[in-house]
């Protein structure tokens, strides 16, 4: 035990919903101030405290381009206090955790709220550059006939785009940009996420059915958690604006009754002819937020507080964009060298679930020599993963995956399973779009 | 001497203009500007002899005060004077004064900051040009009518020409203030400029005017669009006619002083005789001005100020404690009545209710009336949404630690709300403060439930909370000074009107209004009409609602619970007429289950009398065979014989001031009759007494109207 040590006092996150359903009216920056405004309820958190506020996000959007700041000033943080907005992609808010766990550790800082927030609903759909072009150049127009070209050239450009819109052609230079769409676009490789699945269920033999009853596990799974109770210490309920009727209390994702029949009667969605990706095996595209406070183990010590746990160690690394999804394979064995522990001590996983055939890949080559040596410069596995530690309450596929705030809803998951449990050690992890992964190493504190 | 200080000429050169004399304002021993008397003479002093001294080139007129330009005549004055010739020397010399200014040959510049109401606007008015600071503390206006008086120095005559008919009539008969920004886009104003460069762009201005030659200017209102051009000349009658009903309707004819600015406007607009305009403003003036009811609104205006300046413990030095953050205990219609007005005053609010629909209510109540204040523009939406930020909730003591308040509005029963008071103080800081909304339950008894009875009080609101402005402070045998001071000055941030009362059943204002409401019944069961009775009440007397809306507003079964407990602590006084039992069994609440007297629409609005009521209480059809006089007599003659039980028998508040305040804030006592003591003053206690004797024997009511002998022993409340 240091003065330095790092801990999370408590965690807690806004009920998942899918996107397009329950939260889709209200705004990231909102969505935010609701989990911190519980957070710092249910930590009666002197706000003074606060030295800074870390916020991942991924959709940045146009009105609230720092959201950080607008979450901390909206959720009743001093202004005094600083807040700065972080993307690292799927693990944005992992990265905010990253950020404070170094200005803790380094005694920059003693109180750090970090977390994420995401709204896909809300991520706009942008003109075609083709039109907006025009736009531009009309904005600029001075000349009264120029003008007049130009709004009939933007006319003209309009019945192009609603030509392209009604035969759904994505390529068509004509059609409207859906920024989720190519926010799940790898720019280097060209391939949508969904493909990066594909190559990998591929590569390891994933067949259609393993994907398909891993899928009906998380269900299964995170309605269970939601029955028995079991994670509502982690959900804030929310009366929601602006008729303030209903509270949100669970996450709208997980189905109840889910089964393997209808599961299997999806069509691949990437891979018409030979894939197995359907959007039953794929997390579903989903809004929410997640916060959590860490602190210096010494101010935590001085203020009061009984921590939920201590960060070990964290790692991000990089490999080919095309298999992205294996990303946890390569930032774990680094992560849990710096915790200085091996695959065997740890009890208790969330390995956030993209797509079912990505988690299986994954545990697929954590158990791999030849993985290892090939891949990772290893001599031997990183170890083998008991699949009944992995993702105890569900994962992504069920609960759904807000890109910009899953990875603090792991972390949050993980140490307060590890509580339940009683475990010592646990990891959380994901893949990274862009072909990186990221791990965090906890323990209990006791 | 103090008067040439407070008010003098500072030379100054302005490059490109020559000297310019600075008339300063700068009161000594106040804080604020006043045009007294003295102050007046001397500024007619002043103004000789800047039209004596030909090196003047131009006036510039400001306030070394930082919040106040000149806060408008001095009230006192007005108070001490009684007759007509008084105000027409005082009113006569302020005019002749002001037309000094707009007479002098050089220009005028008025340089504003902070307040500039009543007489201050009226000077300004008589200036040639006009700039102003932006700042918040800048409001410019003509707030007469609210004292029952009206603009004499000028205002009525003057202010229709600078901005417009219809401008002018909004803030004169309103009795308004309106900040810079207002000001300047009605052209109220010239200039509108930061703070810090008022004075530099004041001379700037000097400057700018005489480049162009140095003029003075009688700058008249020019209509924009051609409907305005219409209204504001062809077809002002139609705006006059318009102005006449509105006030008619918002003063329910009680308030004469705005009908009769209306008045002066309508005879003065466009004349181009000043003279004679002035003598008529000055003989309206002089009309309102000696009446009863200017002298009971400068009472009312009086109480307030007194609130104001006081911390809620007389003759104690104590340091109130800043409430940051406010907790509420029960999402009901009470406890999302105070959420939204602390919230409104930027106070962050923490509502704990077990149940999370009854939060969702609460939050909506205050969305949606921040909601209409968007639609209407008060406000933006950011700042809508920063209002709504300062709210949340929950079903557990979280954040508890984090409140320095926390109000209780949980069901009324005391062994469950001292158990719940127990609980949360577990919940809080040892030093934050519980006080509890209660109407009807013993404050002390109920600081048994807390572990430090020192740091509980009770804080009663009245419903709707965000509509009426009076809260009860009510002491307990154990509160503390600190914690009585602490939410006086908390009430006051909220943007309402404390009393401090003795605890005691219904404390102050419902156990005066309790009589009241016993008696209606009495009328009612006596052959009266509910619509008679009621109307009497609102027309005749002046209150907002009458007995019977009121009773169906605070809820029929709590009337009779509240009647039964003070049956109980004040015996055989209390009595109920038979109809309110037959009412109790009648399953009628009132508005709450849009049950009551009246009919209820959906949105709540109150309709015609529920004729079906008659029958179900038993009742015979109405004969009305009582007069208005002995109706409203009755009731009201009942709250001061009780008036005078609780202030001089039990000593509820310590003066006739708690009880008139209280009266008008709490219940919308007509505010022209001074309050329910003045009132009584009045007509005279002896008449009050001799009514209440000849009433209590002819209606067998012995019991209930005898006059008490506490009010028998009174020669008047305000000595």
């Amino acid at each position: 035990m240091s003065a330095r040590d790092v801990v999370i006092i408590d965690g807690t996150r806004t009920p998942f919903a899918k996107s397009g359903t329950a939260l889709k009216k209200i705004h990231p920056a909102e969505l935010g101030k609701v989990a911190l405004r519980e957070l710092i309820a249910k930590t009666n958190l002197d706000v003074s405290q606060v030295d800074e506020v870390i916020i991942g996000n991924t959709g940045n959007p146009v009105d609230s381009v720092n959201i950080a700041r607008v979450v901390a000033l909206n959720a009743g943080i001093l202004q005094k206090t600083s807040a700065y907005t972080v993307h690292r992609n799927c693990a944005s808010a992992l990265e905010s955790i990253s950020n404070g766990y170094e200005k803790i550790k380094s005694g920059t800082m003693d109180v750090v709220i970090a977390g994420g927030t995401e709204n896909m609903s809300q991520m706009p759909t942008l003109l075609p550059p083709k039109i907006q072009k025009t736009f531009d150049e009309l904005f600029a127009a001075k000349a009264t006939a120029k003008k007049l070209a130009l709004i009939w050239q933007l006319f003209k450009g309009d019945l192009k785009q609603i030509k392209a819109i009604l035969s759904g052609n994505f390529r068509d230079e004509y059609f409207p940009v859906i920024s989720v769409m190519q926010g799940l676009t790898d720019p280097f490789a060209g391939i949508n996420m969904g493909q990066t699945a594909e190559i990998i269920a591929k590569e390891f033999n994933i067949s259609r059915l393993e994907q398909d009853e891993f899928a009906l596990k998380s269900h299964q799974k995170a309605v269970a958690a939601i029955k028995s109770g079991r994670i509502k210490d982690e959900i804030v309920s929310f009366p929601m604006p602006p008729d303030f009727k209903t509270t949100l209390t669970e996450d709208t994702g997980p189905r109840d009754g889910q089964t393997i029949e209808a599961l299997s009667k999806l069509k691949p969605f990437f891979d018409k002819l030979t894939g197995t990706i359907t959007a039953g095996n794929s997390c579903p595209i989903t809004d929410g937020a997640a916060v959590l406070l860490m602190m210096s183990r010494e101010r935590a010590q001085s203020l009061g507080y009984k921590p939920l746990a201590r960060i070990r160690g964290y790692a991000f690394a990089g490999l080919e964009p095309e298999r992205m999804g294996l990303g946890p394979v390569y930032s774990t064995p680094v992560a849990l060298k710096r915790a200085g522990l091996l695959m065997k001590d740890i009890g208790l996983v969330e390995l956030n679930e993209a797509f079912a055939a990505q988690v299986i890949g994954c545990m697929k080559a954590f158990d791999s020599n030849e993985f290892a040596q090939k891949k990772l410069g290893l001599g031997s596995k990183v170890g083998t993963l008991d699949p009944n530690m992995v993702n105890v309450n569900g994962g992504a596929i069920a609960i759904g995956h807000p890109v910009g705030a899953t990875g603090t809803r792991i972390v949050v998951t993980l140490m307060k399973e590890m509580k339940k449990r009683n475990i010592q050690f646990g990891l959380a992890t994901l893949c990274i779009g862009g072909g990186q992964g990221g791990s965090i190493v906890l323990e209990q504190e006791a | 001497m103090s008067v040439n200080e407070s008010l003098k000429i500072i030379p100054l050169q302005v490059e490109g203009v020559g000297l310019v004399a600075q008339i300063v304002f700068d009161m000594k021993d106040s804080s604020a500007n006043k045009l007294s008397t003295p102050i007046m003479l001397r500024l007619r002093e002043l103004l000789q002899e800047v039209d004596r001294n030909t090196n003047y080139k131009a006036v510039i007129i400001n306030s070394k005060k930082p919040k106040i330009f000149i806060a408008g005549a001095d009230i006192d004055e007005i108070r001490s004077m009684t007759s007509p010739d008084q105000f027409r020397e005082a009113v006569g010399q302020g005019q002749s004064i002001f037309n000094m200014i707009e007479d002098l040959k050089i220009p005028v510049f008025a340089s504003i900051h902070g307040a500039c109401a009543g007489g201050g606007c009226e000077l300004i008015l008589a200036c040639d040009y006009r700039i102003a600071s932006d700042d918040s503390a800048t409001r410019i206006g003509l707030p007469e009518t609210q004292l029952g008086i009206l603009p004499g120095f000028g205002g009525c005559v003057r202010l229709p020409r600078l901005v417009g008919l219809q401008a002018a009539l909004d803030i004169i008969l309103a009795g308004k203030l309106v900040n810079a920004k207002k000001a300047q886009k009605m052209g109220l104003i010239d200039r509108m400029v930061h703070v810090n460069l008022l004075s530099d762009q004041t001379i700037k201005f000097v400057q700018d005017v005489f480049k162009e030659g140095p003029h003075k200017r009688r700058q008249t209102f020019k209509p924009k669009g051609f409907v305005n051009v219409l209204l504001e000349g062809p077809l002002k009658t139609v705006v006059f006619s318009q102005a006449r009903k509105q006030t008619l309707k918002a003063t329910s004819g009680h308030y004469p002083s705005p009908l009769k600015a209306l008045q002066v406007i309508q005879k003065t607009f466009k004349s181009s005789n000043r003279e004679r305009s002035l003598e008529i403003e000055k003989n309206a003036f002089c009309e309102v001005a000696v009446t009863d009811i200017s002298k009971n609104l400068i009472h009312v205006y009086d109480l307030t100020e007194m609130v104001k300046k006081q911390n809620g413990v007389p003759g104690v030095q104590v340091t109130a404690k800043e409430i940051k953050a406010l907790g509420i205990l029960g999402a009901g219609t009470m406890g999302g009545g105070v959420a939204y007005v602390a919230a409104d005053k930027g106070i962050r609010v923490r509502i704990k209710d077990l149940n999370p629909e009854a939060l969702g209510k609460a939050f909506k109540h205050a969305h949606d009336l921040w909601f209409k204040l968007m639609k209407k523009r008060v406000l933006d939406k950011f700042q809508f949404s920063q209002k709504i930020n300062l709210i949340s909730g929950g079903t557990d003591y979280a954040d508890f630690k984090n409140l320095d308040i926390v109000i209780e509005a949980i069901v009324e029963d005391m062994g469950i709300k001292q158990k719940v008071i127990a609980e949360t103080a577990a919940h809080m800081r040892p030093d934050a403060i519980i006080a509890t909304n209660t109407s009807s339950l013993s404050v002390t008894e109920m600081s048994k439930g807390h572990p430090r009875p020192e740091y509980f009080a009770g804080m009663h609101f009245f419903n709707p909370v965000h509509k009426m402005p009076l809260v009860e402070v009510i002491r307990g045998e154990k509160t503390s000074d600190e914690t009585i001071s602490t939410i006086y000055e908390l009430s006051k941030k909220m943007g309402k009107m404390p009393v401090v009362v003795k605890d005691g059943p219904g404390f102050l204002v419902n156990r005066l209004l309790l009589p009241y409401m016993a008696e209606a019944a009495f009328l009612l069961q006596e052959g009266m009409s509910i619509e008679v009775v009621d109307q009497a009440y609102v027309k005749e007397f002046g209150m907002p609602m009458g007995p019977f809306a009121l009773m169906d507003e605070v809820g029929l079964d709590v009337c009779i619970k509240v009647l039964k407990i003070f049956k109980k602590a004040f015996g055989d006084r209390v009595e109920l007429a038979p109809c309110m039992e037959a009412l109790e069994k009648s399953g009628r609440l009132g508005k709450k289950n849009k049950k009551g007297f009246y009919h209820y629409d959906e949105k709540d609005y109150r309709g015609e009398v529920d004729q079906s009521i008659y029958q179900a209480l038993n009742l015979t059809t109405p004969t009305n065979l009582i007069s208005n006089q002995e109706c409203i007599e009755r009731g009201v003659f009942a709250m001061i014989n009780e008036c005078a039980r609780a202030l001089k028998d039990d000593q509820i508040v310590a003066t006739p001031n708690e009880v008139d305040l209280a009266m008008i804030m709490g219940t919308g006592f007509p505010p022209f009759r001074g309050g329910l003591t003045k009132y009584a003053d009045k007509v005279t206690i002896s008449y009050v007494v001799q009514q209440l004797e000849k009433y209590s024997s002819q209606k067998n009511a012995s019991k209930r109207l005898a006059p008490a002998p506490a009010l028998k022993n009174l020669k008047a409340f305000y000595i």
